[in-house]
């Protein structure tokens, strides 16, 4: 299962970071905090979040590391 | 698209009067699949350069580029450990002329990962590789995923075929590679090694489009290469190599607005012209498992980027 709680998204376009997401969040292991996601600086996203619908809820996006620190 | 590669491999070995020895355990060296891939290497300017194949499989494109494509020194290794000592075998009866410019790595070797396939890849010039894009249909997290979207795997899917190593690739193990999210991971894994290890060479790997041609070349892009497709050819979809991974993907964007960026490419029939989505191809395989299905094989060179 998924051992890591951040994916890095960085340099995918907008499709395969939501798969990508989606599968992450399948093979969670503590579904009680958010799903770190790394992005890239170019990352749309407010549209990608509309893109993951209510999932959305369960992920934190970030374009780089020390921002994750800040958010949890 | 690129013209049919012109010497049909099993031609070429039926004019030179040898055949290559091709156990089950290997991937079939007659394959549309390898005609396609030497198409590409005749274009990818391998005269006088050393080379590596990451998976030398029966090693018909090592003889295949140290014989026509003029490469000086070839390098080679295989996940598994038969292939390679096969593989100088058949170099030996299929071209013996240059059957000392081959140098193997032997043993299991996944991807460049031993100490001896790190070294002689910085020697190397140009790296070549086909290597599975299919996740393997047992993979837990890739089942968890599948069922997620509803996606039941066809009966006979977990069945392993003797060369199902030169088919799928453990989805899992691969995940920290972002473009594993579409079945590239081990590609992915690949080219960064090279990048690492052997920052000035370039690569020529052998695709099944299914994913489509434009998320294979961001996924270069993105990995600090230039791609340029060499050669491409429809060839019939393998009967035994499952797609419900690709009709996952399809099905996972569903609601997305998404859904158009990233549609998988199958076709009706073998001039490419009548174009079907991966959901439309598994939909025409449940009404007969022996449909006759095509997608594109390309060979894409990438070159690396200077930083």
């Amino acid at each position: 299962m998924q051992d890591s709680n951040t994916i890095d998204c960085n340099g995918l376009s907008p499709a395969p970071t939501v798969l990508r997401i989606m599968q992450a969040l399948i093979g969670r292991k503590d579904s009680n905090v958010p799903l770190n996601v790394l992005v890239g600086s170019d990352c749309d996203c407010a549209r990608l979040s509309v893109s993951l619908g209510d999932l959305a809820d369960d992920v934190q996006l970030a374009s780089n590391l020390r921002q994750f620190a800040t958010i949890n | 698209m690129f013209e049919d590669p012109a010497n049909d491999t099993a031609e070429r070995h039926r004019k030179q009067g040898t055949e290559p020895e091709a156990p089950d355990f290997a991937f079939d060296p007659d394959d549309p699949w390898t005609q396609t891939f030497q198409a590409g290497l005749e274009r990818a300017d391998l005269k006088g350069k050393t080379v590596y194949e990451v998976g030398v499989g029966t090693g018909v494109n090592l003889a295949f580029i140290l014989r026509t494509c003029g490469a000086a020194r070839a390098y080679g290794s295989d996940l598994d450990p038969r292939l390679v000592m096969l593989a100088e075998r058949n170099l030996r009866s299929l071209s013996p002329q240059h059957a000392e410019h081959f140098e193997p790595v032997h043993g299991s070797v996944s991807l460049i990962d031993t100490d001896d396939a790190r070294s002689k890849i910085t020697k190397t010039d140009v790296v070549i590789a086909c290597i599975p894009q299919v996740g393997e249909p047992n993979d837990l997290r890739l089942t968890a995923f599948r069922k997620a979207q509803s996606v039941e795997l066809p009966d006979g899917a977990e069945t392993q075929a003797e060369d199902h190593i030169a088919h799928y690739y453990p989805w899992t193990a691969f995940d920290e590679y972002p473009y594993n999210s579409v079945g590239l991971g081990l590609n992915e894994a690949l080219l960064r090694r090279i990048r690492q290890h052997a920052p000035k060479a370039q690569v020529v790997m052998n695709f099944g489009c299914r994913i489509g041609s434009d998320i294979i070349f961001e996924c270069f892009e993105a990995n600090g290469y230039r791609p340029e497709k060499l050669a491409s050819k429809i060839v019939h979809q393998h009967v035994g190599t499952d797609i419900s991974f690709f009709v996952a993907l399809e099905k996972a964007l569903c609601g997305t607005d998404l859904e158009k960026q990233l549609v998988c490419k199958f076709y009706a029939d073998p001039d490419g012209t009548h174009p079907l989505s991966a959901t439309d191809a598994q939909r025409l395989i449940e009404k007969d498992p022996h449909v006759d299905l095509y997608h594109e094989v390309s060979v894409i060179r990438g070159i690396p980027i200077e930083n």
